[in-house]
Parts: structure tokens; C-alpha cells; sequence
């Protein structure tokens, strides 16, 4: 019991003098997730009001395919990212394995699911009839799908909020691809495992709290985002 | 303005809709009217480009529309209207500034006069999902007006509407119409309305457009059994025309001989129409040249409306619309001895195929 209290004890010690190992890594986390929940939101979106929009034939397949990445293992999706950008693989060239740059990729793949499958359940929702709605008052396809968007934003920012969730807490996939290399490529995630693997419990609570408050405060800036304007009831 | 020939949509439930031929001119206001599942709303979302027909022709302003490689500046020079408002999550302006925006071309004074139409400006900054039923549909017309449509479609747009509420929109919307020239389409339920706005009536039954005229020859002159029932004819009554002399006929019907102005040759077999309005209840037998005056009993009074539906039984059965103050005064009951009466010309034929 004492040491998981020391432990505590420690950790505000190493997070209010502000250690500068602990602010850089968690820098880099954030930097990596957002970055991956960015580019998954730029396409995730467009995709999944696609697939929700137009019709095409094996389209309940392609939606229980997209349904089903949204549970991929953050392993799975490292072990590819990393074989395909080790010095052999395809994209080896790139020279990208061990760096932020294939962390973003391999975060990427594991939200761009999430942000698509959510994607397509809120276009669904949207009543068609709106929907014919808006194209009666003379909106293009396109222009369509974005009124719509518009009008799920509250939807749209939780699927944002589930997919950076995911992202900041993962730790397989930037473990394989990154390699948890101090000062470049460590992350909350993956020091927080080295150190308690070492046994260094005061630094792991330290960087946990670290992970706990960055979560929370990008969750609150995003449901501020959210909430604006939204009708009282 | 639009034209549509050979119209066909099949559904997998088996629903065939089926057009033959409709023309709406500029400037015309024409009206469908038909009971649920007719086929309406498909037929105005065929028109407004949303649904694509299996067969036919579609023109809209001289251009076909089904062959048009880009539907949208054809869908732009139109708008609809549903019988929910489907407003965005804004405030009344962006709302009715949307379609502008749509086209990219924001004109602030072109908002307000909308706005101003409908009378709606002091709501301009409230959100549109915070307005009443009323309002709403305000705010949806003036959207659809505010890019100057050549063409209107309307579905159903008062339905939920409240009868006062109904009236004064209406009354309002028939202003702008006849201000604008726009040729307007109109789908809807509601008799009265489609009586107060439009110019012609097509009724449609079952996915078929049983006859399509002006909105009195309709309601007077119905063609068949089908648009008799909808269009408020209460009294048919199958018969057969046993002599014609100068076209008025003698019927033979529920164990009466009636009197019909028509063109049907004796022999026909006909079903003899009367609506409620036409039929005249009083307690002597003077029926004040009524060509038809039968000696009939009360079965039934109910509230109808305004006024009370006399269900009276004169060997046939006949509705007969009556005022209060009839029912009152002549102490209308079941039960009760009265003469029912109407004129030869009220009463219409038609010919039924055995």
C-alpha cells in the first residue's frame, strides 16, 4: 500500500517541476494522435458520407467491413504498418519506420474506421427526406452531404472524440512501429509500460496522470466545440 | 412549364405509378388530390427530380429532364415544399438564405423581402427549430420562394398546419403565387385547399389519374365511382336510365324513379350521384319545383363540421348536409317524417360498365 502512496507522491513531485522528459513525450503523443485523428477526420468523413449516400451494389458487405476496423487490433494495424515500411517492405524507401511520421500512418489505419463507420451511421440517421429536402432547394450532391454534416455536428464531433480516445490510449501499434525510442519516438503510452516493466511505478503514475489529463483536456475542448450552441431542452 | 408522358414507377411492393400524360403551364397552379397511397408525393418527387421514373418523358421548361446530363440547373430553377418544414439548425435568415447560398449568390434584401412575404422578418434571427408550426412553414415557403422558382412543387404543405393557421397561410400563398407567375404543384389531402388555390385538379387513385379538370366541373361532374367517393359525393346509387327525354333522364333507382340531367340513352346502367349540399330536408311535402322530392325518414343526424349529416332513409339511402339551426328548427331526429328534395341538375350520371 505505502508504495503505491510514495508513488503518487513522487509523481506530482515530477509533474509540477515541470520534468522536461515527461512534458517532450507528452508532446510528442499528442502531436502524433491529433495529427492521425486530423488526417482519419479529412478522410474518414467524406468516405463514410459516400458510402452512406450512394448506392452501390455489395454495400451492406463494404459497411460490415468498415464496422469490423473499427475493432482492429492496434497490434495488427502496427504489424502491417511496420512490414510495410521496414527496409524491405513496399514503402521501405520512405524511410519512415521508427519515426513519428509511421506512427501517424499506423494511428491513421486504426482510426479511420471509427471515424468512417461513425461517419456512416450518422449520415444514415439523417431523414431522407431532409436530405431530399435540401437537394429540392437546389443543393448539389455534395453541397448536400454538407448541410447534413452541419446538422449532426453534435455526432460528427463525438465520432472525433471516440477516435482521439482511441488514438492517445493506444499502445501496440506505436510500440512495433515506433520502437518506443527515447526522444524520438516514446510515447505516454509506451514509457508508461517501460516503466513499470522497470519498476519505476512513481515515473509510470506520473506519465498515467499525464495520459489522464491530456485526454481529458482535449475532450473538453472538443465537447466546448460541441455544445456551442446547442439548444437548451 | 412541365409535361410528363408515359410516366412509369414500379415498386417492389407491386405499387405501379402510372401517368399517362400532365401539363402545367406558367403561371398555373395545378392541384393532385387523392387519398393515401395514391402515389402523390412519388409523382411530385418524379417531377422535382429526386426519384427516377422506370419509363416515360419528363419536361421541365422545354428541356427533357431525364436525359439531361446535369440535373442540377434544372433542379434550380425549382423548389419544393414538404409537409414537414425541414428546416436547418440556424436561424430563420440562414434558413431562408440557404438556397441562395446553395447557388452562390447571397443576396441579403432578396432574405427580408421572403421574409416579408410570409411575415416572418421579426422571426429572422430566432432559430428555426424553436418556431411554431405555423411559423415554420412560413419560413419553409419563403425558402422555397426566395430564389424566384419558375416552378413550385408543394407536398402537402399544410397538412399539419391547424385550420386557422391553414387558412391564412393559404391566403397568403396565394398572394405570392399570383405575384410571382411561377407555375405552382400542388399535392395535397385537403379539398378545401386544393379548391381555394388551384386552377386544375387531377385526382389520383391507386396510382392513376382518374380525371383531371377544373376544380367545380370535378367535385360536380365526377367521371367515375372512384373520384365520386373521394371528392365528397355521399349518395351513390347504382341504377339504369329507363328513358331520356331532352336530356333529362328518368332513373331507375333504390325503388324510385329519379330525375338527372344528363346525356346517358336509356338503358344505360348508371350510378346516380348526389352530394350532401344538394339535398334539401324540409317537413311539407311543397318541394318548390324540385324535380325529386321524396317522403323519407331520419335514420341518423351527426356532427359534420360546421353543420350536421342527415343520414335519411327514402326507400334508398341519402346524405343530406343540414345546418344547425335546420336541425334544431325541424327538430331533426331519428325517427323523424321529413321530405327530402333536389333538383334534377344537381344530381349527376355516371356510367357504369356491368
Amino acid at each position: 500500500m505505502e508504495f503505491i502512496i510514495e508513488g503518487f507522491r513522487k509523481a506530482l513531485h515530477i509533474i509540477l517541476s515541470g520534468n522536461p522528459e515527461v512534458l517532450s513525450i507528452a508532446r510528442l503523443s499528442l502531436t502524433v494522435s491529433l495529427a492521425a485523428t486530423a488526417l482519419a477526420v479529412l478522410a474518414g468523413v467524406p468516405l463514410g458520407s459516400w458510402i452512406a449516400v450512394k448506392k452501390f451494389p455489395l454495400k451492406k458487405l463494404v459497411i460490415a467491413m468498415v464496422n469490423t476496423g473499427m475493432g482492429l487490433p492496434p497490434v495488427v494495424a502496427g504489424l502491417v504498418v511496420m512490414l510495410f515500411l521496414a527496409r524491405s517492405g513496399p514503402l521501405g524507401f520512405l524511410n519512415w519506420l521508427y519515426t513519428p511520421k509511421g506512427m501517424i500512418i499506423a494511428q491513421f489505419i486504426i482510426a479511420l474506421p471509427i471515424i468512417t463507420a461513425l461517419s456512416i451511421s450518422a449520415m444514415q440517421n439523417v431523414d431522407p427526406k431532409f436530405y431530399n429536402q435540401i437537394l429540392a432547394l437546389g443543393a448539389s450532391d455534395r453541397q448536400a452531404v454538407w448541410v447534413c454534416l452541419k446538422e449532426i455536428r453534435l455526432t460528427m464531433v463525438a465520432a472525433v472524440i471516440a477516435g482521439f480516445g482511441r488514438l492517445v490510449a493506444e499502445v501496440g501499434a506505436v510500440m512495433i512501429v515506433g520502437g518506443n525510442i527515447r526522444h524520438q519516438t516514446r510515447m505516454l503510452t509506451t514509457a508508461t509500460v517501460m516503466e513499470t516493466q522497470m519498476g519505476n511505478f512513481d515515473m509510470a503514475i506520473a506519465i498515467g496522470l499525464v495520459l489522464l489529463a491530456l485526454g481529458f483536456a482535449v475532450n473538453l475542448a472538443l465537447t466546448l466545440i460541441q455544445q456551442n450552441k446547442v439548444l437548451a431542452r | 412549364m412541365i409535361k410528363l408522358s408515359g410516366l412509369r414507377l414500379a415498386f417492389d411492393t407491386g405499387f405501379l405509378l402510372a401517368v399517362d400524360s400532365l401539363k402545367v403551364r406558367a403561371g398555373e397552379v395545378f392541384a393532385i388530390i387523392g387519398p393515401n397511397g395514391a402515389g402523390k408525393t412519388t409523382l411530385l418527387n418524379a417531377m422535382a427530380m429526386l426519384v427516377r421514373p422506370a419509363a416515360g418523358n419528363l419536361e421541365i421548361m422545354g428541356q427533357d429532364a431525364l436525359a439531361a446530363a446535369n440535373k442540377l440547373p434544372l433542379r434550380r430553377a425549382m423548389a419544393a415544399v414538404f409537409s414537414q418544414p425541414y428546416l436547418i439548425n440556424d436561424t430563420v435568415f440562414n434558413n431562408v438564405a440557404l438556397p441562395l447560398r446553395l447557388r452562390g449568390r447571397m443576396d441579403a434584401a432578396a432574405v427580408r423581402e421572403a421574409l416579408e412575404l410570409f411575415r416572418i422578418a421579426h422571426l429572422s434571427e430566432r432559430n428555426g427549430r424553436t418556431l411554431s408550426q405555423g411559423e415554420s412553414h412560413r419560413a419553409a415557403l419563403a425558402r422555397a420562394f426566395v430564389t424566384r422558382p419558375k416552378l413550385l412543387l408543394l407536398d402537402e404543405p399544410f397538412a399539419s398546419l391547424d385550420e386557422r393557421v391553414k387558412e391564412s397561410v393559404i391566403q397568403d400563398l396565394r398572394k405570392v403565387i399570383k405575384l410571382s407567375g411561377a407555375a405552382v404543384v400542388l399535392v395535397t389531402q385537403d379539398q378545401a385547399g386544393a379548391l381555394t388555390l388551384a386552377d386544375t385538379l387531377a385526382v389520383l387513385v391507386g396510382g392513376r389519374i382518374l380525371q383531371q379538370g377544373q376544380p367545380q366541373e370535378i367535385f360536380s361532374r365526377p367521371v367515375c365511382k372512384e373520384v365520386a367517393d373521394f371528392v365528397g359525393v355521399e349518395t351513390i346509387l347504382p341504377g339504369r336510365v329507363s328513358a331520356n327525354s331532352e336530356n333529362l333522364c328518368s332513373v331507375e333507382a333504390g325503388g324510385h324513379t329519379l330525375m338527372a340531367v344528363s346525356g346517358c340513352a336509356a338503358g344505360d346502367s348508371v350510378f346516380f350521384c348526389l352530394r350532401p349540399e344538394d339535398i334539401s330536408v324540409s317537413l311539407n311535402a311543397d318541394a318548390g319545383g324540385r324535380r325529386n322530392n321524396f317522403k323519407a325518414r331520419v335514420a341518423g343526424v351527426a356532427p359534420w363540421g360546421l353543420q350536421y349529416k342527415v343520414e335519411l332513409d327514402c326507400g334508398f339511402t341519402a346524405q343530406a348536409a343540414v345546418t344547425k339551426q335546420l336541425v334544431d328548427g325541424l327538430g331533426l331526429k331519428p325517427g323523424a317524417e321529413v321530405y327530402a328534395s333536389f333538383k334534377a341538375t344537381a344530381a349527376h350520371l355516371i356510367k357504369r360498365n356491368l
